[in-house]
């Protein structure tokens, strides 16, 4: 009752009118002023709405788990976050890993490796896991602000990819020509008489969930809902990127021409993809309902 | 060279006259040849052949084998080109294709012939070109399918020399144009024979030029008038004519065949089509269709020996002619037949010269008249006599008979025509072979007596026949014939025509003896009679009368001959005809009579062969007969074959050259007198073209019986189907036999089933009575055996009521029973009723009296009652006062004890609710209580990853330090080294040993000495570490080990290895030193010392543990609780310790060195 009360009486009005995210702001603060944080609820927000960026860092680290679900708690914990990461950090500079020209991103990494215990015995050239690492982290060092919080983030994000969706990443490539060939068979045989449906760029585009292929502001709300525990969205924004840019792929017939080019897309049109492509994933897997 | 001289002698006794030294000869040549394969022999064999026209010499160069054909075909191609030796040379050639050599096929290949067709195109001279074109058309069914590159240049010549005949280029001579034009003629036959379409559009083309227009209505014109139209021309096309395929299924005498069947000239058309036909056709009336459909074609099966001749022929007449300076004659023969068609027919060349065979004169007479006569004749010569007859008698009766014929047939032709229709009409009812022969045979008499025989006449004539001496022979075979006729007409309707023409060779065999005997004088005297007049009178007029003319010399000597070329001709004639009797040498006139004579015993022998086995089986016989023939001729065939054909070729140079030596001989006035009396060219001219036309008759002749010959293959091949279609029928009608027998057996089996039916019916009845009496009996039995049923349930009906009877009487004895029982219980019960009323009436007289008694009493007590009642009210009131205060009393202490009740139920009820609520914040806290502790372990989860990540930055520090250890060492070593380097060898062992060890190992062993730490635990712990460190792994042996380093024990085993190791993880510097952690600290001074403090604690008593890390884990666990109690204030305790106090430190080194967690944690 107490939610409705302090709930806006316009919001339905707002949601017909067609302005989104009025509301959701509103219902996402009063999600966040529990005091033990529904991570569920979350999820499911997240899911649904985008979030508002205000809170996305907030949202994110508590999702991801660095973050614990009690309010008390968070300043303690964010302290602990903290000084390890000056610890690690320090250490790093210590054996003489990293320096203050070491530019962020490979800090970041260095300080997972440590932290996973895989550091190299000498600065060596990045692994392919690594690249992904780092593309990632590039991308969160545009979203969030705090070292601190990026680093944790990332390393999470980068945690959740290679614990929670190892199984379903590699699946993605399968579902992704399922449902392209849902929304447009002709382009899928194109892409198959061109034998460029195995060569699209799916490391790029699931390993490293589009770093460095989306501009930040809105990779990240593809993000929301990786982090909220669906990858399935990104199987959709690669279609919605096919989709986009169809005549153009029709146009090209080399595999090599395709990949290059889905490697290289326009950057302008990126947030009407990934508006729409969150519109597709909803229609196709239906809304998220908050289950309890 | 000397086998050239060789060479030269042995041809030059080639031609001894001893035959056996020619033998011998001969042999050596062929032996020769086979061994050699070079040109050489062959090439002087033909030079000598040239030169001396050798017949050994020819006779070797025709057997040719397969190597020197070519050699041959070269030299002959070589000798063509040469105009001086071409004639002979094509007469070579056209001796060789005549035999048909095995490699005849490479004619077509060989530059022979385009060289004979550029001869042929080019050459003037008329004699050549005659043989050139006689050869050609002999090749051309040899060759097909591959002189059809060379079709252009056959038509061309053909154009050329038909343009020939007219024009007369030069100074040809008109006999040579005839020769000319018969060979045109034949080849004009061949072409459209052979390629009809091709043929007939190079006609078309070719004479619709102007020029040509002349030469096509004079010469070519009358030709096609000779010719049916060419299937090949409706159904066939220029392609198809030319393609191999048509041509690999036909044989060379397939093809002359083909040729013949499109011509009707009687002289060239061919017999075979139309007796297929008739086959075919006359399936009602086979006799006679057949007989008037074959007789057209049988005549000319009969004159087939002369039948090209006709131009030859006529050359002849001319030759007649020509002295009687006739202009009639030159006109070609041709322009005749244009002119009296009827005659032309009539007028047959081959009569005119009338010396090989009979045959023109059936195309004079009608044709059922002919056909028995062709019959005869055309198995005489062409069927029965194929190729090898010469050596049997057949061939001279055919002569014979062409006499007869000539005789005959002429007479009635001319001067009986109503008798043709007569002959028409009356040959019809003719069905029978023989009727026709002994017509003929019968008419052929009378000419000579009568002039003509009317048919009635015939058997009248036959009878006489039949009297005649060889009748008996005669009439055997008649009737075996007929009998086989009977037969076969009856059996199988079809075959007939054919068979008699097999047939009658033997019927015609038997005959010529009588024949010739009435003939030769019934020509003698018809010649008497009837030639003397248009010899001389009429020659060119009448054609029959020629032969003749030319016939009569026959019976005459041979003397005759020197004195005019008739005579010559005569000469030639009679020469001919007398080698075609097997004894070659011979001279005609005498040997005929005696020939005819001597004739039949050949044959006897085969009849009487053959006559047993008609009186057992007359199918049998046929066939018999038939392969014995077949057999004869071929037997008969392979010994004398080429010898009359020699002889004939001999004997007619011989002849020439007599002749030409009688000419020579003879005063040349006679001579000229002869000729100029005649009106003819000059004598030595004449000579030359006499010469000449002997050739040109030569090559005719060869040609005439090389076509023989493919008659008589295809003869043969007929032949081997009759006789399969006979074995067939034989077959035939054993397989009758066996359905006769086998229907036969049916019958007898079908009777034996009837009666076996009618047996079965019998017993069947039987059975059935017998049954049907068993059934009644059974029925009556089983009648009874109800009844006895019946009965039987009745009686035990009845023993039932009787039981039932029983029963109830039973029950009624009982109720009896019953009641007598019951009567006397109630009598018993009565009586003692009695009594016991008796003792209550007692009873109640005592209680009466009672009564009594104590109604006195109650009197009695009622007035004692009265007088006691006032004394009792007052003590009852004040019992009820006490009862009433009594009763008060315990009123109020009941409402005391409700109101206590009320009191302390609203007391439960207070703390039933307090209890509830009391459990509410029981709930409440453990909701809390939960919360706060996910909140802790929250933040010790982040505080553990804090640790956790220490635990990283401590492990990559040693890490670093230790890299950097190990460098300081490896530094040190190398000073070391060199300064070992720079001492002496003395310690070298010693050095050695140290190197071995590890320098660093004996250092720090030495280290750990100067320390003394381990005094005490030095002894116990090799033999613990021993013992329990196999489990610990690497930690525990390494501490080991770096103790084990002193001297006193052997450390090379193990401080090898591990000094080993050192040194290569020195060598891979920083990339293997994570793997080695574990074991390195050993090595090193201060860590080395912390960690082997550490690893003594574990693997040493438990003591040392409980001192030392029971008391860390103690404090650790104080601080949780703290932290859990205290919430705020602990994480400063938390981060307190940690990096100051040496627990934590040693705690990490724990975990470091691969110590379990969880385990540390428990301990």
């Amino acid at each position: 009752m107490t939610e409705d009360s302090q709930r806006n009486f316009r919001s339905v009005y707002y949601e017909k009118v067609g302005f989104r995210g009025v509301e959701e702001k509103k219902s996402l603060e009063i999600l966040l002023k529990d005091d033990r944080l529904d991570t569920e609820k979350l999820c499911t927000f997240s899911q649904r709405f985008p979030l508002p960026s205000m809170y996305r860092a907030l949202v994110w680290k508590v999702l991801l788990g660095i973050l614990p679900p009690h309010h008390e708690s968070h300043a303690k914990v964010m302290m602990y976050r903290k000084e390890q990461y000056l610890d690690v950090l320090h250490a790093l500079k210590v054996v003489r890993f990293v320096s203050d020209a070491t530019p962020q991103a490979e800090v970041y990494l260095r300080m997972y490796q440590l932290e996973s215990g895989k550091l190299p015995r000498s600065p060596s050239f990045p692994l392919p896991d690594d690249e992904v690492f780092l593309a990632i982290a590039k991308a969160m060092e545009e979203m969030v602000e705090d070292s601190v919080d990026c680093y944790w983030i990332t390393r999470r994000f980068v945690n959740q990819l290679n614990t929670k969706y190892r199984d379903s990443l590699p699946q993605l490539p399968k579902a992704f020509e399922q449902y392209l060939n849902l929304e447009d068979g002709r382009l899928l045989t194109h892409l198959r008489m061109c034998s460029a449906a195995p060569k699209l760029p799916y490391d790029l585009w699931f390993k490293r969930c589009f770093a460095g292929c989306l501009p930040e502001s809105s990779l990240q709300r593809v993000w929301d809902k990786v982090v909220s525990g669906s990858c399935k969205i990104l199987v959709f924004v690669a279609v919605e990127i096919l989709l986009t840019f169809k005549i153009k792929v029709m146009a090209l017939n080399s595999a090599e021409k395709i990949t290059k080019f889905l490697e290289n897309i326009p950057q302008d049109s990126s947030d009407a993809i990934v508006s729409k492509a969150i519109d597709l994933w909803h229609k196709h897997c239906g809304t998220p309902v908050h289950s309890s | 060279m000397a086998q050239q001289a060789n060479v030269g002698e042995l041809l030059a006794m080639l031609d001894s006259p001893m035959l056996g030294v020619r033998d011998d000869v001969t042999a050596v040549f062929k032996e020769n040849l086979n061994s050699d394969r070079g040109p050489m022999l062959v090439n002087t064999l033909v030079d000598y052949y040239l030169e001396t026209s050798s017949q050994p010499a020819l006779h070797i160069l025709t057997t040719l084998q397969e190597p020197h054909d070519k050699h041959l075909l070269d030299r002959i191609n070589e000798y063509v080109g040469k105009a001086a030796t071409r004639l002979s040379i094509l007469s070579l050639l056209g001796h060789v294709i005549r035999l048909q050599p095995s490699w005849k096929h490479k004619l077509s290949q060989a530059p022979l012939l385009p060289s004979l067709l550029k001869c042929l195109k080019m050459d003037t001279d008329v004699v050549v070109l005659t043989t050139g074109v006689l050869v050609l058309i002999t090749m051309l069914p040899m060759i097909p399918q591959s002189g059809k590159q060379h079709l252009l240049d056959f038509f061309d010549i053909f154009g050329r020399l038909s343009s020939w005949c007219l024009k007369k280029p030069g100074h040809v001579a008109e006999v040579y144009l005839v020769h000319l034009h018969a060979s045109v003629y034949a080849l004009f036959h061949r072409l459209y024979g052979m390629y009809p379409c091709n043929f007939v559009s190079f006609l078309r083309s070719h004479y619709s030029m102007k020029e040509n227009l002349e030469t096509f209505e004079e010469v070519v014109k009358p030709m096609m008038e000779h010719v049916r139209i060419h299937p090949e021309l409706v159904t066939g096309s220029k392609d198809h004519e030319l393609d191999p395929r048509r041509w690999k299924r036909l044989e060379t005498h397939d093809v002359v065949i083909e040729c013949a069947k499109i011509s009707l000239d009687p002289t060239e058309a061919s017999y075979e089509d139309g007796y297929s036909v008739s086959h075919q056709i006359s399936a009602r009336f086979p006799h006679r269709s057949a007989d008037v459909t074959t007789s057209p074609y049988a005549d000319t099966q009969n004159s087939y020996g002369c039948a090209t001749s006709t131009p030859y022929s006529t050359s002849r007449l001319m030759l007649l002619n020509m002295p009687g300076q006739l202009p009639q004659t030159l006109s070609s023969p041709s322009t005749r037949l244009i002119t009296e068609p009827p005659q032309a027919t009539l007028w047959s060349p081959s009569m005119v010269c009338g010396m090989t065979t009979p045959p023109t004169s059936p195309g004079n007479v009608p044709p059922d008249l002919s056909h028995p006569y062709s019959k005869v004749f055309g198995t005489t010569g062409g069927k029965g006599t194929p190729l090898g007859t010469p050596a049997t008698s057949p061939p001279p009766a055919p002569l014979c008979h062409s006499d007869d014929y000539v005789h005959i047939s002429l007479p009635q032709a001319t001067v009986t025509p109503p008798r043709k229709e007569e002959r028409m009409d009356s040959a019809r009812p003719c069905l029978h072979r023989q009727h026709h022969l002994l017509n003929d045979r019968g008419s052929e008499e009378p000419p000579g007596s009568k002039g003509s025989v009317t048919l009635s006449d015939l058997p009248g004539f036959l009878g006489d026949l039949a009297s005649e001496e060889d009748s008996i022979e005669k009439d055997k075979e008649e009737a075996a014939i007929s009998r086989e006729l009977s037969e076969i007409t009856t059996a199988e309707a079809e075959p007939v025509v054919p068979r008699g023409g097999f047939d009658s060779p033997f019927y015609r065999d038997s005959l010529p003896g009588s024949q010739r005997k009435t003939h030769s004088a019934a020509s003698s005297s018809q010649g008497a009679s009837v030639n003397p007049e248009p010899l001389h009178s009429s020659l060119d007029k009448l054609g029959p009368d020629t032969p003749k003319q030319a016939f009569t010399p026959i019976d005459l000597p041979c003397g005759s001959a020197d004195e005019s070329p008739a005579g010559d001709r005569e000469c030639q004639t009679s020469l001919e005809t007398s080698i075609f009797t097997p004894s070659p040498c011979k001279i005609p006139p005498p040997t005929r009579v005696g020939f005819g004579s001597g004739q039949p015993p050949p044959y006897d022998h085969l009849f009487e062969v053959a006559l047993p086995k008609t009186a057992h089986h007359f199918v049998i016989r046929k066939t018999e007969e038939l392969l014995k023939k077949a057999k004869g001729n071929t037997e008969e065939d392979g010994v004398p074959s080429t010898s009359p054909m020699e002889v004939l070729d001999r004997l007619i140079q011989q002849g020439a050259d007599a002749h030409s030596k009688e000419l020579n001989k003879l005063p040349l006035p006679s001579k000229s007198v002869d000729w100029t009396h005649f009106g003819g060219s000059p004598p030595s001219d004449e000579i030359r073209t006499l010469r000449d036309q002997l050739l040109l008759l030569h090559n005719q002749l060869l040609y005439e019986r090389f076509k023989r010959q493919q008659h008589a293959l295809r003869n043969r091949r007929l032949l081997r189907k009759v006789i399969k279609a006979a074995a067939l029928e034989e077959h035939n009608a054993a397989m009758k036999d066996q359905l006769k027998l086998q229907e036969k057996d049916i019958q007898m089996w079908k009777v034996s089933l009837q009666k076996e039916q009618a047996r079965y019916n019998q017993l069947q009845e039987q059975r059935d009575t017998m049954v049907t009496k068993l059934h009644s009996q059974i029925r009556q039995l089983q009648h009874d055996r109800e009844e006895f049923y019946n009965q039987s349930q009745e009686l035990q009906t009845k023993l039932e009521d009787c039981r039932n009877m029983i029963a109830e009487l039973r029950i009624e004895l009982k109720k009896a029973n019953n009641k007598v029982c019951h009567t006397e219980l109630l009598l018993s019960q009565v009586s003692q009723k009695l009594s016991n009323s008796e003792s209550v009436q007692q009873q109640m007289e005592f209680l009466n009296r009672q009564l009594l008694v104590l109604g006195e009493v109650n009197e009695l007590y009622l007035e004692q009652l009265q007088n006691k009642h006032s004394d009792t009210t007052k003590e009852v009131e004040m019992m009820k006062a006490a009862y009433r205060k009594e009763l008060e009393k315990n009123r109020s202490h009941v409402l005391q004890q409700t109101q206590r009740l009320d009191t302390s139920q609203k007391r439960i009820l207070e703390l039933e609710s307090h209890l509830a609520k009391k459990d509410h914040l029981l709930l409440e806290q453990k909701k809390y209580l939960e919360d706060v502790k996910l909140q802790a372990r929250g933040q010790l989860q982040a505080a553990e990853s804090r640790y956790e990540a220490q635990k990283r930055i401590t492990q990559v520090f040693e890490l670093e330090i230790l890299d950097l250890y190990g460098r300081l060492e490896k530094d040190g070593l190398l000073k070391k080294l060199e300064e070992e380097k720079a001492e002496a060898a003395e310690a070298a062992e010693e050095r050695l040993d140290c190197c071995n060890d590890g320098c660093s190992d004996s250092m720090v062993g030495h280290n750990e000495e100067a320390s003394g730490h381990n005094g005490e635990t030095k002894t116990p712990r090799p033999s613990s570490a021993r013992g329990s460190s196999g489990s610990r792994g690497g930690g525990g042996s390494s501490s080991s080990s770096s103790e084990l380093s002193t001297p006193e024990k052997p450390p090379h085993q193990r401080a090898g290895p591990f000094s080993s190791r050192w040194e290569t993880t020195m060598g891979e510097a920083s990339a293997s030193i994570p793997t080695t952690v574990g074991s390195l600290p050993s090595s090193k001074s201060f860590l080395g010392m912390k960690a082997r403090e550490l690893f003594r604690n574990k693997s040493e008593s438990q003591c040392d543990e409980d001192g030392m890390t029971s008391s860390l884990s103690e404090s650790l666990k104080t601080e949780l609780g703290k932290d859990l109690g205290v919430e705020a204030k602990i994480p400063l305790n938390l981060d307190g310790p940690h990096p100051s106090p040496p627990t934590p430190d040693s705690v990490g080194q724990l975990h470091i060195m691969d110590y379990n967690e969880t385990h540390h944690e428990h301990s």
